[in-house]
């Protein structure tokens, strides 16, 4: 007991010492909360809480059928931290057990190196302790995922040292399509409707305040006062896809033929002035596009000025008719195709044709730089601001005022200028030269004639949209409500269709047998320009016209400029086809059914009834419902009579690009079949297909939409 | 001495229908306020560690923050279990284990310093292989040598002023043991060789002895200290980097550089340039209030406090339950040294006494220093708040230890009652059931 005392006096004052101990850890908080208190407190808000931007999410661009033309696509970054803790760990014996695994996955994934060389490049890195290692840039969310899958990678950033940057891009899913139209939402020098809608596009960043954790990571703190990220709103073009589609194969095939500098071709609904399609190619400075023949989007030509040739003189006639100075009928003497007006001021015809005494329309028939030059030059030298005034009446002055930024001015002299010189001025302007204008100014003309003398202001944004729901619509806009007389209007659409009907006329040969009436004019110049001059012979080939002549649906100008010694160069051996090529989709596709108005077969005919079922399921079929199936050949399908008889049906042929005949199908199957060639199917009505809005065999490209009509 | 060691079975001794929790309690032994003690420490853990992993939580788990609540939920059934089986064992059983224990913990001790894993820079910590944990080796070492020391002090108390056969046979484990545990862990060390004296001094051994001990001691510490006054040099701009020139080669010499610079921090630091750990602490604990803090959850420091839910969880404790719900937590640790007291003045068995005394007091202490640190009384270290900083195996062995005082304590109880036991043993059960 002597000893326990002992020991229990030494506890005692040992556990005195600790609650002194204690009084003194307490005290010391008092004091820090306290008496330093307000310095700490102020000390922890200025070390860690920020404002952080959120940044908005830019909207998209909406094609008139609903596809994305440009988006914002998440990508990333991939940096390696070759001195992160775990790499380095154990001698970096993390890094060495993984490296070969992780190569041989690189490899696999991005497919861009061998698991050799990533192995050559990881080793490296690590070697050099590169603490920012850039790995591969913009993989895409998908591959993202899956790097996130490999070896080491999927021990997260603090052993594996690989660190991701996300950042936005944007994309275009039909690459080339309008490329330049629905332009680069680039930083800065933004192009196309990325930058006429830029403010809408673009939304606003929000802000929030944050806290910082460490580890580079940051917590939002107080969500109240937050404020969010105004997403970009989404805008919807007029473009349509299909429309597109085919304007710029059309256009690329052609100038690959023939080798073409550059060219534009442009679609315009007549009603509307809706731009549906637009395509520029050019040979741009990356000629690396070996895919399309070297050409790319590379600038809007479209809303280039250019001395515009022949296609001008459907103002000239405009001004000749308005004035009442000729009428169709009466006569001018093209001189054989030159005409001198001095020993310098020569006019010449594309050819020598050797004609003399025509009419009027014969002239703008034929195409006649002679013609045009003399019935302007006769008709107002002595006024020439009476032409002039004509032109600006027609607005050939002044911007089209599309939704696009970067339309050039036209350049149209008057003689209340300086320098203004009748004799070298007035012909030239007649057939399109001395002057300069747009291939979208000469559209918008052509469509007003096509219109029924109202001019329609082109566009490109029909609508902007938010999170699907609509926020404003662009409605079509009237430039001019009517150009001209209703004489005049019925003269120059006369002239138009003449151009491609009348034997002789410049587009006769381009559009005889044609199942449509096309009005349009032809248009062949030389060019002169920065780079080029008249004696260089490089030749503007152009087509300006619209269709179906008696009941207009889409107006269309195709502008190509060719090489130099091209040796197709006419206006209707250029651009014409294009034209044409263009229009023989768009008929097909549109206008001949709505024109036709009768694609739903109403009429039940039950002599005609007929089936079309699969070969698999007419197998099955075949013995309850008492067909006789002779399943000896290799067909998929077959049509089943009235008779019970089955037998070989084609419904489609082998080439993947042609519309299917879907007639006495079921839905199933019509659907089947569409999908399997990328057809959208919209279905109308129950049963069987009786009628197709695309007609069997003609070329349908994918994803374009075709409406079928059940009974 | 084992209980109820009778021939005839008593009727409450037969499982009946009342159910497995019923029997749990009745077999339950031991202290009561202990065991109250450690139920209101794993409650205050529940909450804290609950709150101060919110950040780790975003960082490491896209915000699951129940995992680390589950967690913790699973270490306390685990420390629990513990617990309760360990104060089942006899504590004399411990005596005959405490060498055995010394001498597994010493190469362990070894082998952490020469392939350990590194956590937060020092090598303290060993993977066990099946359960795939880490634990820190001289949290094992450490009951093992005081278990060890209470039973060279029981056993040696006629000699024990002998510098040869009282003093040398106590002192040397403990020099091994902070030895090996110092290149890792140097506050570690002090801490354990502190407690160690001063069990050596309640234990009798000769002052003398104590004191020169400690004059050893003070050699390499004072060498760090004074290293630190040598190479610091206020701050000029040119000067900096010579500095750092020096820490960074010193650094290269084990955790020496550590250490010098944190002895630095502490001696020098002004408001500038105090560590980033300190300044954040000190943040919380301006936040809390006088008598209630920001609330249960409502930690703001959690997220910059770099191990809120560990070594500065007192911190968390003052943020959110301001100074009195500091106070509440000093108070509860005092009770629980003062039960340990009590338990040692009952006990009649010299082992026994010293042991519940020895572990009592090392828990008290590291207690007190975690606290210490949080305040800035101390440089910081990483010692943990027993029972209340998130699991981990110093959890599992602060468990340990409250279970083995409570095996002690059971067993007094047990001795206190045993004279009665072979004339009325009903009233045996009654006697400790009423307690």
């Amino acid at each position: 007991m002597d000893i326990k005392k002992d020991i229990l006096w030494r506890v005692y004052m040992i556990y005195i010492v600790i609650i002194g101990v204690c009084i003194l850890i307490f005290s010391k908080a008092v004091y820090i909360q306290q008496v330093e208190g307000a310095k700490w407190r102020n000390l922890g808000d200025t070390l860690h809480q920020r404002t952080q931007e959120i940044e908005a999410e830019r909207g998209t661009i909406y094609s008139e059928d609903g596809e994305m033309l440009s988006t914002s696509i998440p990508y990333f970054d991939v940096y390696i931290d070759f001195n992160a803790d775990g790499l380095r760990d154990k001698k970096g014996k993390l890094f060495k057990d993984n490296i070969d695994s992780l190569s041989i996955g690189l490899a696999n994934l991005f497919k861009d190196k061998s698991s050799d060389e990533y192995k050559r490049i990881l080793k490296q890195g690590y070697k050099e302790e590169n603490r920012y290692f850039s790995l591969k840039k913009s993989i895409n969310y998908s591959q993202y995922l899956e790097m996130k899958k490999l070896p080491l990678v999927r021990l997260g950033k603090n052993k594996s040292g690989f660190i991701t940057d996300s950042k936005s891009l944007r994309l275009n899913p039909y690459q080339m399509l309008a490329f330049r139209t629905i332009g680069l939402a680039r930083d800065t020098n933004k192009v196309g409707l990325e930058l006429a809608y830029d403010t809408l596009l673009k939304g606003k960043n929000g802000s929030r305040v944050v806290r910082y954790v460490g580890g580079g990571i940051s917590m939002p703190i107080d969500e109240d006062e937050q404020e969010d990220a105004q997403n970009g709103k989404d805008i919807v073009s007029t473009i349509n896809v299909f429309i597109q589609e085919v304007t710029e194969q059309s256009l690329l095939r052609m100038m690959r033929e023939n080798e073409a500098e550059h060219g534009c071709a442009i679609v315009m609904e007549t009603a509307t002035g809706k731009i549906k399609a637009i395509a520029n190619l050019g040979r741009g400075r990356d000629t690396s596009n070996a895919k399309n023949g070297g050409y790319w989007e590379d600038n809007n030509y479209a809303l280039f000025a250019t001395e515009p040739g022949s296609t001008f003189k459907l103002a000239t006639m405009f001004a000749l008719l308005e004035d009442k100075k000729v009428n169709l009928h009466s006569t001018i003497d093209l001189q054989g195709g030159k005409w001198e007006l001095n020993d310098k001021l020569i006019v010449y015809d594309a050819e020598e044709h050797g004609k003399n005494q025509v009419s009027v329309k014969e002239a703008f028939e034929l195409s006649s730089n002679v013609g045009m030059a003399k019935l302007a030059w006769f008709n107002y030298q002595n006024n020439p601001s009476q032409f002039t005034k004509r032109l600006h009446q027609l607005n050939m002055d002044m911007l089209t005022g599309i939704d696009l930024v970067g339309e050039r001015n036209p350049v149209i002299h008057k003689p209340e200028e300086k320098g203004w010189n009748n004799r070298s001025m007035l012909p030239w302007m007649a057939f399109g030269y001395s002057l300069q204008v747009t291939p979208l100014r000469t559209l918008t003309l052509y469509n007003a004639i096509a219109n029924k003398g109202k001019m329609m202001k082109p566009y490109l944004v029909s609508s902007v949209k938010e999170e699907g729901s609509l926020v404003k619509e662009f409605n079509p806009t009237v430039l001019n409500d009517k150009i001209c007389s209703d004489e005049t209007l019925s003269q120059l659409s006369e002239c138009l269709k003449g151009v491609c009907s009348e034997p002789g006329a410049t587009g006769y040969a381009l559009f005889k047998g044609s199942p449509y009436k096309v009005a349009g004019k032809t248009g062949t110049s030389l060019v002169q320009d920065r780079t080029t001059s008249y004696v260089d012979k490089v030749y503007q080939s152009s087509f300006v016209g619209y269709f179906p002549a008696d009941n207009p649906q889409y107006t269309i100008c195709v502008v190509i400029k060719n090489k130099k010694g091209a040796k197709k160069y006419f206006g209707a051996a250029v651009a014409g086809p294009v034209f044409k090529e263009i229009a023989d989709r768009l008929y097909t596709t549109y206008v001949k059914d709505v024109a036709n108005n009768n694609y739903v077969v109403a009429k039940k005919d039950s002599s005609r009834y007929h089936s079309i079922l699969h070969r698999d399921d007419i197998r099955q079929l075949a013995p309850f419902a008492g067909v006789g199936f002779n399943s000896t050949t290799t067909a998929e399908w077959f049509e089943v009579n009235k008779n019970n008889k089955s037998q070989e049906y084609a419904v489609t042929n082998n080439e993947n690009n042609l519309m299917p005949l879907l007639k006495g199908m079921s839905a199933k199957d019509a659907v089947f079949l569409c999908d399997e060639k990328g057809i959208k199917v919209n279905i109308k009505g129950k049963g069987k297909v009786t009628a197709q809005s695309i007609s069997p065999n003609s070329p349908v490209e994918k994803g374009k939409s075709v409406e079928l009509f059940l009974n | 001495m084992m209980e109820n060691n009778t021939v005839d079975r008593l009727f409450t001794q037969i499982p009946s229908f009342e159910g497995v929790k019923g029997s749990v309690l009745e077999k339950t032994r031991g202290d009561k306020y202990i065991w109250g003690i450690v139920i209101i420490l794993a409650l205050t853990s529940v909450l804290v560690v609950y709150s101060a992993t919110g950040s780790l939580a975003y960082k490491k788990n896209h915000g699951n923050v129940e995992l680390y609540l589950f967690k913790q939920l699973a270490f306390m059934f685990v420390g629990m279990l513990i617990i309760y089986f360990l104060h089942k064992v006899n504590y004399t059983v411990f005596s005959r284990m405490a060498s055995i224990l010394l001498v597994i913990s010493i190469p362990l001790l070894i082998y952490t310093l020469a392939f350990g894993a590194k956590i937060n820079e020092g090598t303290r910590w060993i993977k066990v292989p099946i359960i795939n944990m880490t634990f820190q080796t001289s949290d094992f070492a450490k009951i093992a040598l005081f278990m060890y020391l209470s039973r060279v002090l029981s056993k040696k108390q006629e000699d024990i002023k002998d510098f040869k056969k009282g003093f040398l046979p106590t002192i040397i484990p403990v020099v091994i043991v902070c030895a090996l545990i110092m290149p890792a862990n140097l506050s570690n060390a002090l801490l354990t060789g502190a407690t160690s004296l001063l069990l050596m001094f309640i234990g009798r051994v000769s002052l003398k002895h104590i004191i020169l001990t400690i004059a050893l001691a003070m050699i390499p510490i004072a060498l760090i200290i004074s290293l630190a006054v040598i190479t610091y040099k206020p701050k000029v701009a040119d000067e900096e980097s010579k500095k750092e020139a020096i820490l960074e080669k010193l650094t290269g010499v084990g955790r020496l550089g550590t250490w010098v610079k944190r002895t630095q921090d502490f001696i020098y630091g002004s408001n500038q340039d105090i560590p980033y750990q300190v300044q954040q602490a000190k943040m919380a604990i301006a936040n809390g209030g006088i008598l209630f803090g920001k609330g249960p959850g409502n930690s703001i420091a959690r997220n910059y406090l770099p191990q809120a839910y560990n070594d500065f969880i007192f911190a968390i404790i003052i943020e959110e339950y301001g100074l009195f719900g500091g106070a509440f937590i000093m108070f509860i640790y005092m009770l629980f040294l003062f039960r340990g007291i009590r338990i040692f003045r009952k006990c009649p068995y010299a082992f026994g006494a010293f042991l519940a005394l020895a572990l009592s007091f090392t828990l008290a202490i590291q207690a007190i220093a975690n606290m210490a640190v949080n305040v800035n009384i101390v440089p910081v270290t990483g010692v943990t708040l027993p029972l209340i900083s998130m699991g981990g195996s110093s959890f599992l062995f602060t468990c340990a230890a409250i279970g083995i005082i409570l095996s002690v304590a059971r067993n007094v109880e047990q001795a206190e009652s045993k004279p009665l036991e072979p004339v009325m043993v009903p009233i045996v059960n009654t006697n400790i059931i009423n307690e």
